[in-house]
C-alpha cells in the first residue's frame, strides 16, 4: 500500500465506498454459497443447525399448521409460536423467497452492528472525556483516538460479514440469523437509550431462545448508570415482564393451548434431544443415570444463566455493554443447543473492544485453538459417523477445546478491561515498591 | 473466579524466553518428534495385540471343513473354463456352480466412463451369491470376495481362491448355525469391480458424478459387518500375507486383523505382515531395526492412500475388511485346500458370533509386527511435536511483532507531553444539552484524528493474498479435465498434457510475488508468514487424523523447510531460501521421489533410460492420483492441490520479502 495521502484517503473512504463494497462482497459470498451445491452440505452440519434452529423443522411446522394440525403436538417443532407467525407472514403471506429473507436479515444484522459499534464508540468517548482529569499523567497513550472511533465500526461490520461462522450460519439457513438480528437490534436500542424498543426486541429474543432473558440486567444498568434516569430504570423490568406476558398470551392464542411451552422452553431447559452439537450437554447426558438427570440439568442450566451473572454485573456495572458481550459469550458456550451462528455473532462484536486488545494476552492462543478446532471438528465428525472409525470422544474433545477457547477469550477481554482501568488511573508502570505487581480480580 | 487472575503474570519472562530460545526449541521439537516416532518400533514402547471383542470367541470350535476334494474339482473345471474366456469373467460357469450349491445368485453390470482424455467406456461384470442365514432375517451380512483374474491379466491368478470359496460355500450352506448372511462375491477388473459393487450395494456414488456408473443390483443381504478378500495364487500355500491398508489410509479394526492372524496361527500356516515374518531377535538394536523396517513398510503403503488390495474399498462404508494373500516360500510345509478351508471356516464362524459391529478395539494403529501394535495415543505425539514446532515459530513471530510495536510506541511517546486542555465543564447527564455537546465533541474528535501509521499491518490485503492463493489452488484442483482437452487438441497424450500443464501452471504461479503490494512492509510479511505457518500446522494435524503416515512424511519434509523460510536481511540467505523452497514444490518432490525410486528399482541401467522411465512414471502417478480421486474419492490429489500448493505459494511470497538492509536491527529470523 502506498503511504501518506492514499492511506488518509482510504481512511476517509471507509465511510462510503469501501463500506458499501464490503457489504456487497459479504453478501456476494453468501449468495454464491447459497445457490451452490455446498448449501445442503452446510445446512446439514450439526455445527450449523440444531433441533432448535433448523429451517427444515420450521418448514415442516408451517406445513403441518397449514394442514390444520397443531405442530406442537409432536416432537418436531421447537420454535415459538410468535416466530412461526413471523415466518408464516414472510413466506406464505408476502411470498418472499426464503433465501432472500435470510440474506436480507443477515445484511440487516451487519448494518445494525455497524451502528451498535458507532454508538458504543460514542459512549467510550464520553466516558473518556468525563474522566480525563482523573487519569494518570503518562496514560495518554492508552486513550482512544479518532481513528479508533472511525475504524472500530468498520471492523465490527467486516468481522460479521466475513466471519466464516456467520457466513455458514446464513447459508445453512438456521433461524439463528433472525435471533442475531433481534439481538443486534436490542444492542442498538440499548445503546441509544430507547427503553421501549430495546425491551421489545429483548422480549422477542427471549421468546425465541429463552437464554437472553438475563440480558435484562445490562439493560437495567444502562438505564440506571449511563442515562442516569431512575424512571427508566424502574420502567425497564416492569415493561419487560409486561411484554413477555403479552407475548406469551399471544402465543397461547396463536397455538391454541400451552403445548408450545413444553416443546419450546421445556425443550431448551430439559434437553431431551441429545443429538450431538458443539455444546457441552449432549455428551454428559447420554451417559447420565436417569435419577441424577434432574440435578445435573439444573446445575448445567444455572451455570448457563445466573451463575456468572451476579459477580460480572457487580464488577462491570460501569460498562454494561462489555457485560452484555460477556453474557452473550457465556450463553453461546453454555447453552443447551449452541451453534456456530451464536459464536460468530459474539466474535463479530469483538472489534468494539479495540481499546482492550493491547492488554489481552491470549489472543494468539485463542486464535490457534479456534483454527484447529474448526478444522478438526467436521473431520472427526466424518470419521465418527461416516467412516465408523473414530468415536464420540474424539468429537467431544474438539468441541470441548472450542468451548475452552471461547472461555479464554471472554476472560481475557474482561481482564484486559480491568488492566486498562488500572493503567489509566495509576499510570503505565505496574509496580509496588519497585517489584512487578500481580493484579488479581476480586 | 480463578480464571480471572492476571494471565500476564510472568508472561513477560515467558515471552522473552520464547523469543530467545525458539529456534533451538523448534529444532528440539522436530528432532524429538522424529526420535519419538523411531522409538515406537522398540518393543517396550508398544503393546502386544489382544482381543478386545469377547464375542468373537476365536478358534473355540472344532473345524469341520472336509470339502477339499470338491475344491480340487472346482479348480480343474475352472481352469478349463478360463481357457475359453481369455479376457473376461466365465460367469455362466460361476453362476451355474453357485446355483448348484444353493445360493441366491446374481450378476451385476457396471460401466466406467474414463474421465480424462477422449471419451472411453469400459464395462464389467461381477457375480455374487448370497447364502441366506438359517437363524436370522437377513439384517446382517459377511462378505467373502475374490477378484477374478483372466489368463491375460498381469497379476497372478486367483483361480485357487475361487475354488476354495465355492467349496466353502458348499460346506457352509449345509450348516445351520449361521446368524448372518454370507455373500460370496467374485469381482472383475480388480478394484473397479469392487468399488462398483459396493456403490451399487449401498446405492451411493463416491467419486465424480457419471464417472463410474455403478448400475444396480437385485439381491441384497443386510448391513455388511466384515469382509475377507482372498488372493490365493496356489493350491498349496506356504505362507499368507495379511494386508490391511485401505483407501485414504483407513485401516480395519484391529480385532479383525488379530482374528485372521490367530486363525492362521491355529492352523499352522505361517503368516507375515508386509511380507515380513515376526522375528524375535536377541540383540535389542537388531530387534528394533527389524520392527522399524516393518513399520516403515506399513507407513509408506498407508501414506499413498491407495488400497493395496480389494479390502481397502470396504473401509469407507464402515465395513471391516482385509486381504489374505498367499506368498511363495521356498521349502517348508505346504498347506492344501483342507487347511485353507478350515482357516476360512474359523474366521467366518468367529465373525458369525459378533453381537454388534466391530467397535471395541482400535481403528487407529500402526503395526511394527503382526503381534505388536502402536495405538493412536502413542503415535500422535510424534506428529504433534513436529507440527508443534510450526506453532512455536508462529507464536514467536507474533510475540516479536507485538514487541516491535511496543518499542515503536515507546519511541513515539518519548516526545515531551503537552497536556491537552480539557474542558472541565462536564454537565450532569440528565440535562438536555449534555448529549448534544458530547455529540459535537465526538464529531470534532473524529475529524481531527491523526493519520494512521503507514507502517501498520494491512490485514485486508494480506487476507486477500492468502485467499487468492487458495482460490488458485482450487482452480488447479479442477483443471485436469481442461488440461487434457487442451493437450488433446495438440495431440499430446493424457499423461504428458497433465504433467506439462501442471509444470506450466506452476511456473506461471512462481511470478505471483511480483504482484504483492506489501512486499516491503516487514510486519505484513511477518503476518503472512504466521498465517502460513499456522495453516501448515493445522493441515498436518488434520491430515494425521485421517492418514497419519501421509502427515508424517509431509511433516518430515516440509516442517524444517517452512521453519527456515522467514524474513531475512541477508541477500544470500534469501536466495538460498528461495532455491530450497523451490525444491519443496509438491511437483518437484513427487518427481524426485519417483526418480529416486526408479534408480533404486533398476540399478546398473543407463542414466538416461532410468531418467526417462522415472519421468514417465511420474506422469502416470499424477494421472493415477487424479483418476483415483474421480473414481474412488481418494482425496490425496485434492488436498495436495488445494492446500499444499496454496500453502507453498504463501511461503514463496514470504520468501520474497524486501526488507531494507540498512537499518541495524535485531534479526527476526
Amino acid at each position: 500500500m502506498a503511504h501518506g495521502k492514499t492511506e488518509k484517503c482510504e481512511q476517509d473512504c471507509y465511510k462510503g465506498g469501501t463500506v458499501l463494497f464490503m457489504y456487497l462482497t459479504g453478501l456476494g459470498i453468501r449468495y454464491w454459497l447459497m445457490f451452490s451445491r455446498y448449501q445442503s452440505i452446510i445446512a446439514n452440519h450439526i455445527e450449523i443447525s440444531t433441533p432448535l434452529n433448523s429451517w427444515k423443522r420450521v418448514s415442516e411446522g408451517l406445513c403441518l399448521q397449514s394442514k390444520g394440525i397443531n405442530p406442537y403436538e409432536g416432537d418436531l417443532l421447537h420454535e415459538a409460536p410468535i416466530t412461526i407467525l413471523f415466518y408464516k407472514v414472510l413466506t406464505q403471506w408476502w411470498k418472499l423467497d426464503i433465501k432472500t429473507i435470510f440474506l436480507a436479515f443477515d445484511a440487516g444484522t451487519a448494518v445494525v452492528l455497524y451502528f451498535v459499534a458507532k454508538k458504543y464508540m460514542f459512549h467510550l468517548f464520553i466516558e473518556q472525556e468525563e474522566n480525563k482529569k482523573q487519569y494518570a499523567l503518562n496514560s495518554k497513550e492508552f486513550l482512544l483516538s479518532g481513528s479508533d472511533f472511525v475504524n472500530s465500526p468498520v471492523f465490527v461490520a467486516s468481522a460479521f460479514l466475513f466471519n466464516p461462522y456467520t457466513i455458514f450460519n446464513c447459508v445453512g439457513q438456521s433461524t439463528v440469523v433472525f435471533h442475531n438480528f433481534f439481538i443486534a437490534l436490542f444492542l442498538f436500542c440499548m445503546l441509544s437509550g430507547s427503553v421501549i424498543l430495546s425491551v421489545l426486541s429483548l422480549a422477542i429474543c427471549t421468546m425465541m431462545s429463552f437464554y437472553p432473558i438475563v440480558l435484562i440486567i445490562p439493560l437495567f444498568l444502562y438505564s440506571n448508570g449511563i442515562y442516569k434516569s431512575k424512571f427508566r430504570a424502574i420502567l425497564t423490568p416492569i415493561l419487560f415482564i409486561a411484554t413477555l406476558a403479552a407475548f406469551i398470551t399471544i402465543s397461547i392464542g396463536l397455538s391454541n393451548g400451552t403445548a408450545f411451552m413444553k416443546n419450546v422452553y421445556g425443550f431448551i431447559l430439559t434437553v431431551p434431544d441429545l443429538q450431538p452439537n458443539i455444546g457441552l450437554f449432549w455428551y454428559f447426558f447420554t451417559e447420565m443415570f436417569d435419577h441424577f438427570r434432574d440435578l445435573f440439568i439444573s446445575s448445567f442450566q444455572i451455570n448457563a444463566t445466573v451463575l456468572y451473572l451476579i459477580p460480572l454485573s457487580v464488577k462491570f456495572r460501569k460498562d454494561p455493554f462489555l457485560l452484555t458481550f460477556a453474557i452473550l459469550c457465556l450463553i453461546s458456550v453454555f447453552k443447551s443447543y449452541p451453534c456456530l451462528g451464536d459464536v460468530g455473532f459474539v466474535l463479530s462484536l469483538l472489534p468494539c473492544f479495540i481499546h482492550l486488545f493491547n492488554y489481552s494476552q491470549q489472543g494468539f492462543l485463542v486464535g490457534v485453538i479456534f483454527l484447529i478446532t474448526t478444522a478438526l471438528g467436521p473431520i472427526l465428525w466424518h470419521l465418527w459417523i461416516y467412516s465408523n472409525s473414530a468415536n464420540a470422544n474424539f468429537y467431544f474433545g474438539v468441541t470441548l477445546a472450542f468451548a475452552i477457547a471461547q472461555i479464554f477469550l471472554v476472560t481475557d477481554i474482561l481482564f484486559a478491561y480491568l488492566k486498562r482501568e488500572f493503567c489509566l488511573n495509576h499510570g503505565k508502570e505496574r509496580k509496588i515498591d519497585g517489584k512487578d505487581a500481580l493484579l488479581i480480580l476480586e | 473466579m480463578g480464571l480471572l487472575t492476571d494471565p500476564s503474570a510472568g508472561q513477560g519472562k515467558l515471552t522473552k524466553a520464547l523469543l530467545k530460545y525458539y529456534t533451538k526449541l523448534c529444532v528440539l521439537l522436530y528432532i524429538g518428534g522424529i526420535g519419538w516416532f523411531c522409538s515406537l518400533a522398540y518393543t517396550p514402547m508398544n503393546a502386544g495385540t489382544y482381543f478386545s471383542e469377547n464375542a468373537l470367541l476365536p478358534g473355540l470350535v472344532k473345524s469341520e471343513f472336509r470339502e477339499d476334494a470338491i475344491a480340487k474339482t472346482y479348480h480343474s473345471e475352472l481352469l478349463d473354463e478360463m481357457k475359453k474366456y481369455e479376457d473376461s469373467i466365465p460367469y455362466p460357469w460361476l453362476l451355474a456352480k453357485m446355483k448348484q450349491i444353493g445360493l441366491d445368485t446374481y450378476t451385476h453390470n457396471f460401466t466406467l466412463n474414463y474421465p480424462l482424455g477422449k471419451p472411453q467406456k469400459f464395462v464389467g461384470k461381477n457375480v455374487y451369491g448370497i447364502l441366506r442365514a438359517a437363524r436370522a432375517s437377513s439384517t446382517e451380512a459377511l462378505v467373502l470376495s475374490v477378484p477374478y483374474r483372466p489368463p491375460l491379466s498381469v497379476h497372478a491368478t486367483t483361480a485357487p481362491s475361487i475354488a476354495i470359496m465355492l467349496a466353502f460355500a458348499k460346506f457352509a450352506n449345509r450348516e445351520k448355525y449361521w446368524a448372518k448372511d454370507i455373500i460370496f462375491l467374485i469381482t472383475e477388473h480388480e478394484q473397479l469391480g469392487m468399488q462398483a459393487w459396493l456403490e451399487a450395494y449401498h446405492g451411493v456414488a463416491c467419486g465424480n458424478d457419471g464417472t463410474l456408473d455403478h448400475g444396480d443390483i437385485k439381491g441384497r443381504a443386510g448391513a455388511i459387518q466384515a469382509a475377507i478378500n482372498l488372493e490365493l495364487h496356489e493350491t498349496a500355500i506356504s505362507q499368507v500375507d495379511i494386508k490391511i491398508e485401505g483407501l485414504n489410509g483407513q485401516l480395519p479394526n484391529l480385532d479383525l486383523f488379530n482374528l485372521a492372524a490367530k486363525m492362521l496361527l491355529k492352523e499352522g500356516v505361517p503368516h507375515t505382515f508386509k511380507n515380513r515374518p515376526n522375528k524375535h531377535l536377541k540383540d535389542p538394536v537388531n530387534d528394533w531395526f527389524y520392527s522399524f523396517q516393518t513399520l516403515l513398510a506399513m507407513i509408506s503403503t498407508q501414506a499413498t492412500g491407495i488400497p493395496n488390495g480389494n479390502h481397502g474399498l470396504y473401509h469407507r462404508f464402515g465395513i471391516e475388511a482385509l486381504t489374505l494373500e498367499s506368498t511363495p516360500l521356498k521349502g517348508g510345509n505346504k498347506a492344501g485346500f483342507p487347511i485353507v478351508g478350515r482357516i476360512i471356516e474359523g474366521i467366518f464362524r468367529s465373525l458369525n458370533n459378533l453381537l454388534e459391529r466391530f467397535h471395541q478395539s482400535f481403528f487407529f494403529y500402526l503395526l511394527p509386527s503382526s503381534e505388536r501394535f502402536i495405538s493412536i495415543g502413542l503415535y500422535m505425539p510424534a506428529i504433534c511435536l513436529i507440527a508443534g514446532a510450526l506453532f512455536i515459530k508462529a507464536c514467536a513471530n507474533w510475540c516479536q511483532l507485538q514487541e516491535n510495536q511496543a518499542e515503536t510506541e515507546d519511541e513515539k511517546t518519548k516526545t515531551p507531553e503537552t497536556k491537552k486542555q480539557v474542558k472541565s465543564s462536564v454537565k450532569p447527564r440528565d440535562s438536555k444539552n449534555y448529549w448534544k455537546e458530547m455529540e459535537t465533541r465526538f464529531q470534532t474528535e473524529i475529524q481531527t484524528h491523526n493519520p494512521p501509521d503507514p507502517d501498520s499491518v494491512n490485514f485486508i490485503s494480506i487476507l486477500c493474498v492468502f485467499l487468492m492463493s487458495h482460490v488458485l489452488g482450487v482452480l488447479i484442483m479442477n483443471s485436469p479435465q481442461l488440461l487434457t482437452t487442451l493437450g488433446g487438441q495438440y495431440n499430446y497424450s493424457t499423461d504428458a498434457s497433465l504433467f506439462y500443464g501442471f509444470i506450466a501452471i506452476s511456473v506461471v504461479l512462481l511470478t505471483m510475488p511480483l504482484f504483492i503490494p506489501f512486499k516491503a512492509c516487514e510486519k505484513s510479511m511477518s503476518v503472512l508468514n504466521i498465517l502460513s505457518l499456522l495453516e501448515l500446522g493445522t493441515t498436518l494435524i488434520c491430515v494425521s487424523m485421517n492418514n497419519f503416515s501421509l502427515a508424517l512424511f509431509c511433516a518430515i519434509i516440509y516442517v524444517p523447510l517452512a521453519l527456515i523460510i522467514g524474513i531475512t536481511r541477508c541477500r544470500l540467505c534469501s536466495a538460498i531460501k528461495k532455491i530450497v523452497w523451490l525444491l519443496a514444490h509438491p511437483l518437484v518432490v513427487l518427481t524426485a521421489t519417483v526418480l529416486v525410486y526408479t534408480f533404486f528399482m533398476f540399478p546398473g541401467e543407463k542414466f538416461e533410460d532410468n531418467f526417462h522411465r522415472g519421468v514417465a512414471a511420474t506422469q502416470q502417478a499424477i494421472v493415477f492420483s487424479i483418476v483415483d480421486s474421480m473414481i474412488y474419492g481418494n482425496w490425496l490429489f485434492s488436498v495436495v492441490t488445494s492446500v499444499f500448493i496454496s500453502n507453498w505459494l504463501c511461503f514463496w511470497i514470504v520468501a520474497f520479502a524486501k526488507v531494507p538492509q540498512d537499518i541495524p536491527k535485531k534479526k527476526i529470523d
